[in-house]
């Protein structure tokens, strides 16, 4: 039979030609190849760099063993904050606490970044107040709020609260003047209501802004929520580090504190990345530095 | 019977330097009701400054637009829009974009399905429904641009150069299908080009302006008949409208 003849109409393909190219594309070489190159780009690097800081503390240790506590020790303690719970209870507590400041600044930066981007009066009247703010440290808001509030909950929701709201307002307010008029425009040509330009239109060009906001903010957050704890609460990783130095528990501060980053490394690489890869899935991948 | 009017049409803006210059000058002229009406005049003569104030982007400083439906004057109606740009939300997929002009338009949500469909598959997108307009080339979404602006059925249609972005092969691909469908759908469309074989086979009636300001040159009725064939008498057309307008690219200021 010639090779260019069309096939008998009784013998049908099993897959489709489409579906045939995807499944060999799947299993080239080429594919498995690249997939193992992304692989060890993606993990080698920080793997690296953990293993240096190991390899600086072990030495540390080594020179200086009875100033320093040595990485089993420390990781033993971190075990067993872990497996009796501990760490899981008092990490609630200050991850709630964080929460629950960073929803109330996002909720009124997002408020008052797009007033003061579309506003003018709106911005001459919360452009200074926004930059006196962002001068003053979050360890003063953190004493300013247990003086006001004294030791319950409200001290450090306000705390984390009053320390990111400037730096979230800035970045939004900077979003928000580099909106595209030409989006704005298309939505009022199309009869768009004033909420679906906020939803539809404003906020998904302000996600950029609102993720770099958010993960600075976060660490100014955490920092805030660990200081308060420290005198104004009675729960919290902020008050567990504050007992384990009360005694001069060096494994304990190292522990908690490696628990804390680790506990921060799973926020941000679990959820926060997570979150935002959904959000800009409509972005094609852009390589800059293709060879 | 017209759709829309435009009486008197004056506009001026505020150049940096603080000094008024006028953009339309007494512009007047009407869009036939199911006729493609093309603008036609130099670049930077008004054109789309009249469409923005058509639409309400703007406001005329003197002058009238009447919009027209059954020989009774009306308020500003919905107007369906095709952009130079196809000015698409990048983050909603190409059907979610023309859903959200369909809940502008106050469209009932259980038609929003049949008019995605439909339009799109006119527009020769049918299977592109969940794509992000990223993906999708500049003429694709030009055309989803076109299918947002026919889905919400409304008596007016306006076009600002919406096929001066896109290479001569595609545009040319769209002018085919963006004429069919004027046809079809027997819209009231106001079309600004500056470009003339284009103003010749999308057109039912031109209307050239002057250089700015812009005031009415000619209103010319096409002789041309449809459905309409990219040849010859395009271009024929095409030139007699030459004659009749100044297409000169000069400092206008």
């Amino acid at each position: 039979m010639h090779s260019g003849m069309a096939p008998s109409p009784d013998i049908q393909p099993a897959i489709s030609s489409k579906e045939q190219d995807a499944a060999h594309f799947q299993e080239s070489p080429f594919v498995v190849r690249h997939l193992g190159r992304e692989i060890i780009a993606r993990i080698v690097p920080p793997l690296l760099a953990a293993v240096s800081v190991l390899a600086i503390w072990l030495l540390l240790y080594l020179i200086f063993p009875r100033l320093l506590p040595g990485p089993v020790s420390t990781f033993a303690e971190a075990l067993r904050l872990l497996e009796d719970g501990t760490f899981f209870f008092h990490m609630l507590q200050s991850l709630r606490r964080v929460f629950v400041g960073a929803t109330i600044a996002m909720f009124f930066s997002v408020a008052v970044g797009i007033y003061m981007g579309t506003v003018l009066v709106g911005e001459r009247f919360f452009q200074p107040l926004v930059v006196v703010g962002l001068t003053i440290p979050g360890l003063m808001w953190a004493l300013i709020a247990v003086m006001l509030f004294g030791i319950n909950e409200i001290a450090p929701y306000f705390a984390v609260a009053v320390t990111i709201f400037p730096m979230l307002v800035i970045n939004i307010w900077a979003g928000v003047k580099a909106l595209d008029k030409e989006l704005i425009d298309m939505s009022h040509v199309f009869h768009f209501t004033p909420w679906m330009k906020v939803s539809q239109v404003i906020i998904p060009q302000l996600v950029p802004n609102i993720f770099a906001a958010t993960r600075y903010g976060l660490g100014l957050a955490w920092k805030v929520v660990v200081v308060v704890e420290m005198f104004g609460t009675s729960n919290g990783v902020g008050y567990q580090v504050m007992k384990a130095y009360q005694v001069f528990n060096m494994e304990g501060v190292i522990a908690w504190t490696l628990t804390f980053v680790a506990a921060m490394i799973v926020i941000e690489y679990g959820i926060i990345n997570y979150v935002e890869r959904r959000l800009t899935a409509w972005r094609p991948k852009i390589d800059v530095w293709r060879r | 019977m017209a759709n829309l009017v435009v009486k008197d049409a004056e506009k001026w803006f505020r150049r940096e330097d603080g000094q008024p210059v006028k953009i339309l000058n007494r512009l007047s002229f009407e869009a036939r009701e199911g006729c493609v009406t093309v603008l036609v005049g130099p670049s930077g003569c008004g054109k789309s400054t009249l469409l923005n104030s058509i639409v309400g982007l703007e406001r005329l400083d003197r002058g009238e637009l009447l919009f027209v439906k059954n020989g009774a004057q009306r308020e500003r109606p919905l107007i369906g829009y095709v952009f130079q740009s196809p000015r698409l939300l990048p983050w909603k997929t190409v059907g979610d974009n023309i859903r959200l002009a369909l809940k502008g338009a106050a469209v009932d949500r259980r038609e929003w399905e049949r008019r995605v469909e439909r339009y799109l598959e006119m527009v020769g997108l049918g299977e592109y429904a969940n794509q992000y307009p990223l993906y999708l080339s500049g003429g694709q979404r030009q055309r989803v641009g076109l299918a947002r602006a026919l889905a919400i059925e409304s008596d007016l249609v306006l076009m600002d150069e919406p096929f001066a972005s896109v290479d001569e092969l595609t545009a040319r691909q769209l002018r085919q299908t963006t004429r069919h469908l004027c046809e079809e759908l027997h819209r009231t469309v106001l079309f600004v080009t500056h470009n003339l074989p284009e103003a010749a086979y999308m057109s039912d009636f031109v209307v050239t302006l002057t250089r700015r300001p812009a005031s009415l040159q000619e209103y010319v009725a096409n002789p041309l008949g449809s459905p309409r064939q990219w040849g010859p008498e395009i271009y024929n057309f095409a030139a007699d409208l030459e004659n009749k307008v100044t297409l000169k690219e000069e400092t206008l200021l």
